[in-house]
C-alpha cells in the first residue's frame, strides 16, 4: 500500500508540471526538410503569429515539431499543415497527445 | 548589335517578371521575413536587403561595387524558389534570381558612363546537417560598361551537429570561374558561423584576397 501511494505520489508529481506548463495540450508534426536553425526558426516565426499557440519547440534531431496552444484554444490539423507547407516543408504526420 | 543584345536581355527580364541574384546565402526567407546581406570578395563588395512575401518567392535592392572593373550597380532584385525536395534528412533547392537596374562607371573606358543593367542565373543547393554542396552562375549586362558571365561551387562540412540555437560551424570549400577573367578559376577556404538570427563567413582565395559576408535576418 505504502509503495502504492509512493508511486502515485510520483507519477502525479511528474504530470502535473507537464499539463500545467502547457494547459492547452500540444500537437507533435513530423515535418520534412528540417535540416538547419534557420528552417526551425522559420516555423516559430510562422506559428508565432498564431493567437491559438503558446509555443513551439523544433527537434532538429528528430524532425518533431512540437506546437503548444494557449488554454482553450487549438488550431486544427488542415492549418497546421497548411502553415508547415506555407512555411516551406512538408508535413509527414500530426499526433495528438502523444510524442 | 552590343546595344540590341542589351535591350533584348533587359525586355526579356522584364517580360518575364523578373530581376537579380546574391551569392550562396538563401535566396528566399520564411513567409514576412526580412534579410540583409553584406558580401565583399576579391571582386566586389554587395549590399543586398530583401522581404519575403512567401516562401517562394523574396524581393528586394541589391547595391554592388565590382572593383576591378570600375562600376557600380543599383537594382530590384527577385528571387524565385522554382523548386524545393524536402526529404527526412536532407534539403534541396533550385531558385532563379535576377535583377534590374542601373550600372554607372566611375573610372577607366566609361569614366561617368551610365546604362540600364541586368542579371540572371540560376542556383541550386543540397544539404543537411553534416554536408554541403551548391552551385550558381549568373550573366551580367550593364550595356556599354561590361558584360560577364561566372559561375560558383562550394562545398562544405559541419564537424558537429548543433541542435536548434547552438553555434553551428561550417567548414567550406569555394571555387568561382570567371572565363573572361585573367586568372579565371579562384578557391577560397572559408568557415561559416551560424546563430540565431546571425550568419558570418570568413575566407581568403588563392590570390590572398579575403572573403568576409554577413547576413542577418528578422
Amino acid at each position: 500500500m505504502k509503495r502504492l501511494i509512493l508511486t502515485t505520489a510520483l507519477v502525479l508529481s511528474l504530470s502535473v508540471p507537464a499539463f500545467a506548463a502547457h494547459p492547452g495540450g500540444t500537437v507533435y508534426a513530423d515535418v520534412n526538410g528540417l535540416v538547419c536553425d534557420f528552417c526551425a526558426r522559420a516555423l516559430e516565426k510562422v506559428f508565432g503569429k498564431q493567437e491559438a499557440v503558446e509555443s513551439i519547440n523544433v527537434d532538429l534531431d528528430t524532425k518533431v515539431i512540437s506546437i503548444h496552444f494557449n488554454e482553450g484554444q487549438r488550431l486544427d490539423d488542415e492549418t497546421i499543415t497548411e502553415l508547415i507547407t506555407d512555411s516551406g516543408y512538408n508535413v509527414e504526420e500530426i499526433r495528438h497527445g502523444e510524442e | 548589335m552590343r546595344l540590341i543584345c542589351s535591350s533584348l536581355f533587359l525586355g526579356g527580364l522584364l517580360g518575364m517578371g523578373l530581376f537579380i541574384p546574391s551569392v550562396h546565402a538563401r535566396p528566399v526567407s520564411y513567409p514576412g521575413g526580412w534579410t540583409a546581406m553584406l558580401m565583399n570578395n576579391g571582386d566586389v563588395n554587395s549590399a543586398h536587403v530583401h522581404y519575403s512575401p512567401t516562401a517562394k518567392t523574396s524581393v528586394g535592392y541589391k547595391f554592388e561595387y565590382w572593383r576591378d572593373k570600375d562600376f557600380t550597380l543599383n537594382a530590384v532584385q527577385m528571387n524565385n524558389l522554382l523548386k524545393r525536395w524536402n526529404q527526412k534528412h536532407s534539403q534541396a533547392n533550385l531558385y532563379l534570381k535576377s535583377g534590374l537596374g542601373v550600372a554607372y562607371s566611375d573610372a577607366g573606358d566609361f569614366d561617368g558612363e551610365t546604362s540600364a543593367a541586368g542579371f540572371t542565373g540560376i542556383a541550386a543547393d543540397w544539404e543537411n546537417r553534416r554536408f554541403f554542396t551548391s552551385y550558381e552562375n549568373r550573366y551580367t549586362e550593364a550595356g556599354e560598361i561590361d558584360d560577364f558571365y561566372q559561375q560558383s561551387a562550394r562545398v562544405g562540412w559541419a564537424p558537429y551537429e548543433g541542435d536548434y540555437g547552438d553555434l553551428h560551424t561550417w567548414l567550406m570549400l569555394q571555387v568561382d570561374h570567371s572565363p573572361e577573367s585573367k586568372d579565371n578559376f579562384t578557391v577560397t577556404p572559408l568557415v561559416r558561423f551560424f546563430k540565431d538570427v546571425h550568419l558570418l563567413e570568413a575566407g581568403m582565395n588563392n590570390r590572398g584576397e579575403v572573403l568576409f559576408n554577413y547576413v542577418f535576418r528578422y
